[in-house]
Parts: C-alpha cells; sequence; structure tokens
C-alpha cells in the first residue's frame, strides 16, 4: 500500500518487536490455562475421592499416543522453521503439511476418545466435576489445536512461493510458538488429567 | 531546582541512531475515504476518539441507572421522573425489584468494562502511548483496530441482554454463583453478560499486549524508561496488569458459561444435581484474582496522568519521580497477592486470612510514598489552577479518602463487620469510580487541545469542577457513614428494616447529592460538544509543558512525527537554569550548544 512499506522488508527491528509481541500474547494464554488447571486443582482437592462417585477412571492409551503426535509435530515444525532450514527449498513447505497432518491426526485421536465416552454415557452433564474437567479442559484445548492449524493454514501458501526463504519471517515464527505452545499446554493436560 | 539538569542521561549525548530504527516505523499515507478514515481506522489517534465516544456513551447509561438506583432508595415506590413511565408502564413508573437488580448488576458491569476501561485505557491509552513515547503508532495498528470493534461486540452483547424474556444479568456486577448459575438467573441476560465480559476482556488483553509492545520496543531513542512521562508509566503498568490477570476472569467466566449452556458442575453444589458437585467458591476465587489487579488497572492510568498534571500545573519537577514509578510498580506486584481480603468472609483458613490481611496492608507503603509525591509536587510550586490542575487535586482529595476507607476493609476484624454493606459501596466507589472518573475529566480538559485542536472552555469546566467534586464526595462520604451504620448493599427497600429506619435523612441528602451530580455533568456534555465544534483554536502547546506530544501540532499529522525525535531530558523539565525566557524544557529540546 504505502510506497515506503513496499521498499523495506522486514527489518530485524519489526522482527523482534513481534517476538516481544507474541511472548507477551503467549504469557496472557498462560495465564488463561494456569487459571483452568488452578480451578481444577481447587476442585479436585474439595473432592472425597477421585474419580468422584464411582465413575470409572478415564482411558490412558489413546492420550498417550497423542501425546506422541503432538510432541513429534513439534518437532517436525521445529526442524522446518530453524535458522538452517532456509537453505533447503521446500523445506518449510513440508514441515507445516507434515505438522498439519499431525495436528489433524490429534484432533481425529481426541474424537476417537470423546465419541466412546458420550456414548457409554459418560457426558459433560451427568458426571459432575469430573465430566465438567475432562471435556472442558479437552476440548477447550482441541480449539487451540483448530487455531493453531488454521494458523499454519494461512502460512503454506507463501511457504509454496517461497515467500518466508529467508526463515526470518516473524510470521512463521509466531505461529511456530503459538504451536509449540498449545503443545506444551497439552502435555501439562496429559499429566494432569490422565496421569495423576 | 539545580538538579533539574541531571535529569539529562549522559549517555544521551553519544546515543546512535541507526537507520533500522526508522525503517520500522514507516510514514503510511493518509487514508481518504470515509470508512477508512473514521470506522476501520488503523490509527492510534482515531481509535482513541472511537474509545472516548464509546466510553462516554456508557459512562451516560451507567450514570442514569445509578440515579434511578438512588431514586429507589430514597423515594421507594415512587415513580422516577419522565424515564420510569417509559420503561415501567405496568407499574405507574415504579422501579420494580427485578430490575433494580438488574440495574445495580448492569451499573457495575457498564460503569467498569465499558466506561472506565475504554476512557481511560482505551481512549488516553491509545492516545498517549505513542505520542508521549515519540511513536508514529502503536506497534501492531490492526491489533488496535481489532481490540476496538470485539469491545463494541462486547458492549452490544450486554445492551441486547437488556431486551431479552426475563432482562440483563441481575446477581450483581461480580455474578457470583450460584445467582449467575442456571438455578440463580435462568434467563438469557447473564449467558449474554458472560459472552460480553468474555470478549470485552479478549478485547482488553489485545489491547494490552500492544500497549506493552509498544513501549517496550517503540520508545524515541533516548527515552528511557525513567524518562518516561508517568502517564505512560501508569498506562504501561495496567497494561501488564491486564495481560497477566484479565485471562484469569476469562477462564471463570468460561466455566460459567460452560455450566450455564453444556450442563457442566463446576460451580454447582449441593441439591442442585446428584453427583460430584461442583464449588461455588471457586468462582470468587478465579474472579477475585483477577478482580483485585483490576482494581489497579482502573486507576493506574489516573494515578499516572495525575502524577504528570500536578508536576505540569506546579510548574516544578515531579517530585520523586523515580520513587512514584517505582511504587506504582510495587503495587502492581502487591496487588497479584492480596485477593484473599475480598473473601474474608467466605471461610477460609485463618491462617490465609491473615496473610492476605498482612499483604493487604503492605500496599499503604508504596501507596504513601506517591501520595506523598503528589503533596511534595505541589509543595511550594507556582500552581496555576487551570481546569485539569483542579481535577488532579479533586483526584488526590478523594483517593485519600478511599485510601484511608480501604485500610478498615483490608482488616478482618472490622470487615467482617462491614463487608457487603454500604461502606464498602463508599471506599470502592471514592477509589475507583470518584479518583478515576475525576482523572478522566482532568486527562479529557488537558488532552482535548491535542485530540481535537480546539481549546475546552475554562469557565464551564471550573463550573463543572466545583459542581462534580461537591456532591460526588457527599455521595459517596454519605455512604460510608450509612454503612457503618449497619446498612447492607443491594437492598432494594431498606426501609422494611427497623434498625436502618433512622438513615432516611442521610439517605435522602445523598441521593440529593447524586442527582446534582448526575446533572452538573450536561456542563461537560455541553462543554465537550461547543468547544470541539467552536472552541477556541489550540496552539501546539497552550499548557507550556515539555513531554513530546507537545512538540508537534494540535491535532497531530497522521504519522505524528515528520522525524522520530531524539530525547534529551525527563518528562518535567521545569525552571531548568540554562534556559532563559520559558520555565519549561521539551524533552526533545537541547539547551544552548548541547549536541544532539
Amino acid at each position: 500500500m504505502s510506497v515506503a512499506a513496499a521498499g523495506f522488508p522486514a527489518t530485524e527491528e519489526s522482527r523482534r518487536t513481534s517476538f516481544v509481541g507474541m511472548v507477551m500474547a503467549l504469557a496472557s494464554w498462560t495465564m488463561l490455562f494456569v487459571a483452568l488447571f488452578f480451578s481444577y486443582a481447587v476442585l479436585r482437592l474439595n473432592a472425597a475421592t477421585w474419580p468422584p462417585d464411582g465413575l470409572a477412571p478415564l482411558p490412558k492409551a489413546l492420550p498417550l499416543l497423542n501425546t506422541l503426535v503432538l510432541l513429534l509435530s513439534s518437532c517436525v515444525l521445529h526442524r522446518g522453521t530453524r535458522p538452517d532450514a532456509e537453505e533447503k527449498p521446500g523445506a518449510l513447505r513440508r514441515a507445516l503439511l507434515f505438522t498439519m497432518l499431525l495436528g489433524g491426526l490429534f484432533l481425529a485421536l481426541q474424537l476417537a476418545v470423546w465419541i466412546p465416552l458420550w456414548q457409554h454415557g459418560f457426558r459433560i452433564d451427568n458426571t459432575g466435576t469430573y465430566g465438567s474437567i475432562f471435556y472442558g479442559l479437552t476440548v477447550f484445548h482441541a480449539l487451540h489445536v483448530l487455531a493453531g492449524l488454521l494458523a499454519l493454514a494461512v502460512l503454506l501458501p507463501g511457504a509454496s512461493a517461497g515467500r518466508y526463504a529467508s526463515g526470518r519471517s516473524s510470521a512463521v515464527r509466531s505461529s511456530a510458538m503459538f504451536w509449540h505452545f498449545v503443545d506444551v499446554v497439552w502435555v501439562v493436560m496429559f499429566v494432569a488429567v490422565y496421569l495423576v | 531546582m539545580g538538579n533539574a539538569a541531571m535529569t539529562v542521561p549522559a549517555t544521551v549525548r553519544h546515543l546512535h541512531v541507526g537507520p533500522d530504527f526508522h525503517a520500522e516505523q514507516h510514514i503510511h499515507p493518509e487514508p481518504t475515504s470515509f470508512l477508512a478514515k473514521y470506522i476501520f481506522s488503523f490509527d492510534h489517534k482515531v481509535i482513541a476518539k472511537q474509545f472516548l465516544w464509546y466510553g462516554l456513551f456508557f459512562l451516560a447509561m451507567g450514570g442514569v441507572m445509578a440515579m434511578m438506583i438512588r431514586w429507589q432508595i430514597a423515594y421507594p415506590g415512587t415513580a422516577f421522573p419522565v424515564l420510569g413511565q417509559l420503561m415501567w408502564p405496568q407499574s405507574g413508573g415504579v422501579m420494580p425489584p427485578q430490575s433494580y437488580a438488574a440495574f445495580f448488576t448492569m451499573h457495575g458491569t457498564l460503569m467498569i468494562f465499558f466506561a472506565i476501561t475504554p476512557i481511560l485505557i482505551g481512549a488516553f491509552g491509545n492516545l498517549l502511548i505513542p505520542l508521549m513515547i515519540g511513536a508514529r503508532d502503536m506497534a501492531f495498528p490492526t491489533l488496535n483496530l481489532l481490540s476496538f470493534w470485539t469491545n463494541v461486540l462486547a458492549g452490544l452483547c450486554m445492551v441486547v441482554s437488556f431486551f431479552v424474556p426475563m432482562g440483563a444479568a441481575a446477581g450483581g456486577w461480580q455474578s457470583y454463583p450460584t445467582l449467575s448459575t442456571l438455578v440463580g438467573s435462568p434467563g438469557h441476560g447473564q449467558t449474554l453478560w458472560v459472552l460480553g465480559v468474555f470478549l470485552t476482556g479478549s478485547a482488553s488483553i489485545m489491547g494490552a499486549v500492544n500497549y506493552i509492545t509498544t513501549v517496550v520496543r517503540l520508545r524515541a531513542p533516548g527515552m528511557g524508561y525513567f524518562q518516561m512521562p508517568l502517564s505512560v508509566w501508569g498506562i504501561w503498568l495496567t497494561a501488564i496488569l491486564n495481560a497477566l490477570f484479565v485471562p484469569v476472569l476469562a477462564a471463570g467466566v468460561l466455566l460459567l458459561f460452560l455450566d450455564r449452556v453444556f450442563g457442566s458442575h463446576f460451580f454447582l453444589a449441593g441439591a442442585a444435581i446428584t453427583k460430584g458437585g461442583g464449588d461455588p467458591v471457586l468462582y470468587q476465587h478465579l474472579f477475585w484474582i483477577f478482580g483485585h489487579p483490576e482494581v489497579y488497572i482502573l486507576i493506574l492510568p489516573a494515578w499516572g496522568i495525575v502524577s504528570d498534571l500536578l508536576s505540569f500545573f506546579s510548574r516544578k519537577p515531579a517530585f520523586g519521580y523515580k520513587a512514584t514509578a517505582l511504587s506504582m510498580s510495587v503495587i502492581c506486584l502487591l496487588s497479584m497477592v492480596v485477593y484473599g481480603h475480598h473473601m474474608f468472609v467466605v471461610g477460609m483458613s485463618p491462617l490465609l486470612s491473615q496473610g492476605f490481611m498482612t499483604l493487604t496492608m503492605l500496599i499503604s507503603i508504596p501507596s504513601a510514598v506517591f501520595f506523598l509525591n503528589w503533596l511534595g509536587t505541589m509543595w511550594r510550586g507556582s500552581i496555576r489552577f487551570a481546569t485539569p490542575m483542579l481535577f488532579s487535586v479533586g483526584v488526590v482529595f478523594v483517593f485519600g479518602l478511599g485510601g484511608l476507607t480501604g485500610l478498615h476493609l483490608g482488616a478482618i476484624s472490622s470487615d467482617i463487620y462491614l463487608h457487603d454493606s454500604y461502606f464498602v459501596i463508599g471506599h470502592f466507589h471514592l477509589t475507583m469510580a470518584a479518583s478515576v472518573l475525576l482523572g478522566a475529566f482532568a486527562a479529557i480538559y488537558f488532552w482535548f487541545p491535542k485530540m481535537f485542536g480546539k481549546m475546552m472552555n475554562e469557565t464551564l469546566g471550573k463550573w463543572h469542577f466545583w459542581l462534580t467534586i461537591v456532591p460526588i464526595t457527599v455521595v459517596f462520604c454519605g455512604m460510608l457513614v450509612v454503612g457503618y451504620a449497619g446498612m447492607q448493599r443491594r437492598l432494594y427497600n431498606y426501609q422494611a428494616y427497623d434498625f436502618l429506619k433512622h438513615l432516611h435523612p442521610i439517605n435522602v441528602w445523598v441521593t440529593r447529592a447524586a442527582l446534582l451530580l448526575g446533572a452538573s455533568q450536561f456542563l461537560f456534555v455541553a462543554n465537550f460538544l461547543s468547544s470541539m465544534i467552536s472552541g477556541k483554536k489550540a496552539t501546539e502547546n497552550p499548557w507550556e509543558v515539555g513531554t513530546l506530544e507537545w512538540t508537534i501540532p494540535s491535532p497531530p499529522p497522521h504519522h505524528n512525527y515528520d522525524e522520530i525525535p531524539v530525547v534529551l531530558h525527563g518528562p518535567h523539565e521545569f525552571n531548568n537554569p540554562a534556559v532563559t525566557g520559558k520555565d519549561w524544557l521539551a524533552q526533545d529540546e537541547p539547551i544552548g550548544d548541547e549536541p544532539r
């Protein structure tokens, strides 16, 4: 649009500005999840038994597999967005596609966890705080995965056209930071909701 | 005054301004279409005005609701003039109990999230940060635009909620369960409230991320954190608290939303459910973890603005500038760990309560530091009593009252008696409403010339001040008195209680003062509108002060600064002995042959 803007590639200065902004945004997001985990802790500490009222414990196998899927996706994305990846043409595009594939797999496996439970009568509205925590936290997290997928998808056309070839794009870095963040939240959630 | 010159940082003289710095802040051409210029604008100055109009609209709405609440208290069973007949024709203009509950709920919600927040944080945060730190715009203009329009969406939720069956939310502005669950509030009004708060919270976070980043990254060369005007300090600290604690409220209302819409059991307990009950008190924890920082979120911008204005109009450097900035920062830190003092009567462990009490009392120390600094700033100054200064002194006065009454509520033994009484209402209105409102008026009178290029009328401004400060003091001090006498908050008809009947004369006087307070705001509206149209044209620097926004034309050009200024001095460089012919010095103005 502007004459001046067209003349300059993203400078190191504005890259740093984006970084500060993204760190603050993720700090804010962290507090959101901290508050949710805090709520979980309060409810659980108040309960006489956990799971309460003779409810069956949640399955662990599929969620564990899912944790590995999401961790793998973060590794793939990290390899594709590292500064040395810029030398290889198409590395970013491949990493984005593979990450999105794994992200999609994660969501599919989440559905595979939710649907049988729901069908067997373990619903959000009839299982007290146990089901509330389980569905509330995992579905809210899944929405973040979905948002992360969208953020990565937006990068695809540019990555295919080689627009981020310098490896210094704020858009790529910010989206990757968000993806890793959602990944870390999941690891905490897996441990808190399924394991302990 | 001799040491004023020492505030010039030595490093600035050798400062190298790289080409990158200017490259980052491009000069964009001014948009020409109406939509791009006034509606979906990326310009922080336009967004500031949008927030100002938006906030003033809700201030009026919340104000009218307050008048109606006061009317019901003083004259129960009588019709509110004119509006009453329109709103409740079925009861002959008398406000029914359900509407009373909805009105005190929505009065609080609208004033806090849709009047104070947009005016002080939205409008003045947007206006002042880039102008005062020497930037061309916010770090993320698109996020800025998004923040405003998300807020509008939130405001719509709130306005619409008045018109759904069973009316707006009526469980108090905190919306505690069980009052706010489907059991206590089955209507859609409460659900819309939850949505609206979530949306306005998101908008606040967007703004906060933007403000923090702008201050961290876009300060003009030479402007260290301790060369920033205290207004920027206040707004910046507010933004940090916003970014960290609004998400906690978001989590609370999110869980409330799930309870209301999807039938989860986070806050449901007792007979309402059959299996694995939740905890209504959990919501109170989440609410106040946010809620206590929130009171500082609201007051910090006003503190910062007042700290600057007191210096500007006393023609003296701010007394203890660094101590003021640091004490505000310490208060921010302390505000994160005192929320339990809102819950002394909930039944927390006594050990926890005492911890919260001790931490709360600690806040008095930094508060006293900056309060005494305010007095020190004015002490033996050549004070100019222009309207912004009057309002600033007003803030000092009402905040003093509000701060001192806070001690009674921070101490467990007196709080248990005073909790949920009008004493609490009087206290938090003195701090959050009176101080913040007077601070907002000070800011509007002071920066109106920079925003609109016109001066406001001083005579009307002074009348407005006196007709505001007197009734506002009577209203909220009256509330302290009836609260101390044992009158609970939120009573539809307190005269149903024999032991409160003798308080009637005080309550009537509070209501009369409130009505006068409401009426005198028309002076402000008249002044604001007429000055905008036909006010005296403002010069570049009508108040003769040195912060950067007064070195550029009023109103500033689209990109603010043709050339990014190089800052050489602190923000309050008054009576520098090396300067002759005037008593102020612009922050980027070299003295004599000082190298730039």
